[in-house]
C-alpha cells in the first residue's frame, strides 16, 4: 500500500568550505537520481573545485548507475588534478566499490575535518573570485525534497533552499528566485535578495519578460545581454537600470504543465552558457518535484476532508436512528445499512435523508415565518 | 449469517478495488480499523466483529450498486 512509483529518492546537502566542497548523500542513488548527482558534480567539478567529497553516511541504495557517476566524476576530476573523495561509506557500499573495482579510482577519507565556513575574499586556483564565496554562514542545503510534502509553508522553505543553492553553484548567478503561479496569480518565492525580487516584480508589472514566458509557455527564456535585448521592451529598461547584465529563466513543471519559473541572474553579460543552463534545469527540475509532491498530499488533504464529510453525515443519521428507537450505536448503524439496501439508495443519500427529515419532524419555535 | 472471508475478498477483486481503496471507502462509511487491519481481515488473518464485516459488506456492495450491479455481499444479520 506504500507504493513508492518505482522512483528512488534522493536528497543533497552541500556544504561549500574554502578549499572543499563536500555534497552529503541522502536516500538511493539509482538510474532515477544519479544523473541529477552527477549533473550537480560535474557541475562543481566545471566550477574549479578539485576537492569535491561525496559524503556517503546517509546513503541508502547505491546500483551500477550510481557507480557510473562517479566512476564519471572522478575522470572530469582529473585533468585539473582532482580526485574524488568518498566519506563514511557503508561495509556494503565499501564492497559494492571493491568489487566493481570504483575504489581504484576515488580517495576514501577517514574522518570528517573541521569545518571552517567560506570567506567572502577566497580565491580559486586561476586568481578568479568564486562566486559561491558569497554563501557564507549555514550550509545550503536541499534535504529529501523529493520526500517533501504538505502546505505552502514547507513547499516554500524548500524553495528557498533550492533558489539558494542554484545561487551557490550556477556560474555567474548574483541571485536567484522562483516564481509561481498560485490561485491565478503569479508571485515570488525564496528571492535571494532584493534586486532579485524587484526583478521579479518589475516582470508581473509590465506583464512581460523571461520568466513569465518560461512560465506561460513552458521551455526556458535566455537573456544574455540585456544591454542588447530586443524583447520584452518594458521589462528590459528596468532590469538594465537594476544593474542586471543576463537572466535564465528555466519553467517548473507540475503534472505536466508549467506551473512557474525559475529565475537566475547575474550582474555580467553572457554569464550563463550551456553547463550553467543545464544545472539550471537540474535546480528546476528539483523544484518542480517539490511542487508536484505538494500537489499530491493537497490531493489526499482534499479527498480526506471528504471523506470526513461523509462520516459525519453517517455518524449523525446514526444518532438519530439511536435516538428514536433507543438503540446502540452498532444496531443503529446495521439498521441504516439495511434501509439503505432495502431502498437502494447507497448509504450517504440515506444519511443525509434521516438527517433532513429530522428538520421536519421537529421544527424550532419561532424558526417558521 | 453465511458471510465468509472469501466472500469480501473476491467481491473486492470483482468491483476492482484496491485494498486502500476499500478502507477508504470503509473509513468513510464509519469504519474504525486501520488498513492493516483491513488488510488482515481480507486475508483472514484477523477476525472482523459482525459490525466492522458489514462495513466493508457495505462498501463492497455500494461499489457493486456504482457498477450497475446488485448488493451480493450479505451482511450478519440476513437469513
Amino acid at each position: 500500500m506504500t507504493d513508492r512509483g518505482g522512483a528512488g529518492e534522493l536528497g543533497l546537502m552541500i556544504r561549500l568550505l574554502p578549499n572543499q566542497v563536500v555534497v552529503e548523500v541522502i536516500g538511493e542513488v539509482d538510474m532515477v537520481t544519479a544523473p541529477d548527482l552527477g549533473c550537480l558534480l560535474g557541475a562543481l567539478v566545471d566550477r574549479g573545485h578539485t576537492d569535491v567529497v561525496l559524503d556517503l553516511a546517509n546513503l541508502d541504495f547505491l546500483d551500477s548507475s550510481g557507480l557510473q557517476m562517479i566512476d564519471d566524476t572522478s575522470a572530469r576530476l582529473r585533468p585539473s588534478g582532482g580526485v574524488l573523495q568518498i566519506r563514511s561509506p557503508s561495509a556494503r557500499t565499501r564492497r559494492l566499490l571493491d568489487v566493481s573495482e570504483v575504489s581504484g579510482l576515488v580517495e576514501f577519507e577517514p574522518s570528517e575535518p573541521d569545518l571552517v565556513p567560506l570567506g567572502s575574499e577566497q580565491q580559486a586556483d586561476d586568481g578568479s573570485t568564486i562566486v559561491s564565496a558569497t554563501t557564507t554562514g549555514p550550509p545550503v542545503g536541499v534535504g529529501r525534497v523529493a520526500a517533501m510534502a504538505a502546505g505552502h509553508d514547507v513547499v516554500d522553505a524548500a524553495l528557498e533552499l533550492v533558489t539558494a543553492l542554484a545561487q551557490a553553484t550556477v556560474g555567474g548567478a548574483d541571485g536567484s528566485s522562483v516564481s509561481l503561479a498560485r490561485h491565478g496569480r503569479i508571485g515570488t518565492v525564496g528571492a535571494t535578495d532584493d534586486t532579485v525580487a524587484q526583478m521579479d516584480r518589475d516582470q508581473y508589472a509590465t506583464g512581460q519578460g523571461p520568466c513569465l514566458a518560461a512560465a506561460g509557455e513552458g521551455h526556458w527564456f535566455h537573456i544574455e545581454s540585456v544591454a542588447e535585448e530586443a524583447r520584452w521592451p518594458d521589462f528590459v529598461p528596468r532590469a538594465r537600470t537594476g544593474g542586471i547584465g543576463s537572466i535564465l529563466s528555466t519553467p517548473l513543471m507540475a503534472a505536466g504543465r508549467s506551473v512557474g519559473a525559475l529565475n537566475i541572474y547575474s550582474r555580467t553579460e553572457r554569464a550563463f552558457g550551456p553547463p550553467e543552463q543545464e544545472l539550471a534545469a537540474l535546480f528546476a527540475t528539483q523544484a518542480s518535484r517539490i511542487l508536484a509532491s505538494a500537489e499530491v498530499a493537497a490531493e489526499q488533504a482534499t479527498r480526506l476532508q471528504a471523506a470526513l464529510r461523509v462520516r459525519e453525515l453517517i455518524a449523525q443519521a446514526q444518532g438519530v436512528v439511536m435516538a428514536r428507537q433507543g438503540v446502540s450505536a452498532e444496531v443503529a448503524s446495521a439498521t441504516l445499512l439495511r434501509s439503505s439496501r432495502q431502498a437502494h439508495i447507497p448509504l450517504r443519500r440515506q444519511a443525509t435523508e434521516i438527517t433532513a427529515s429530522t428538520q421536519r419532524q421537529v421544527p424550532l419555535t419561532g424558526s417558521e415565518p | 449469517m453465511n458471510r465468509t472471508v472469501e466472500m469480501l475478498e473476491r467481491g473486492r477483486r470483482d468491483v476492482g478495488l484496491s485494498q486502500g481503496e476499500l478502507w477508504f471507502r470503509y473509513f468513510e462509511l464509519g469504519g474504525m480499523s486501520t488498513a492493516l487491519e483491513v488488510e488482515a481481515y481480507l486475508y483472514g488473518a484477523l477476525i472482523p466483529t459482525p459490525h466492522d464485516g458489514d462495513l466493508i459488506a457495505a462498501a463492497l456492495n455500494e461499489r457493486f450498486a456504482e457498477l450497475g450491479g446488485d448488493h451480493p455481499i450479505p451482511y450478519s444479520d440476513d437469513e
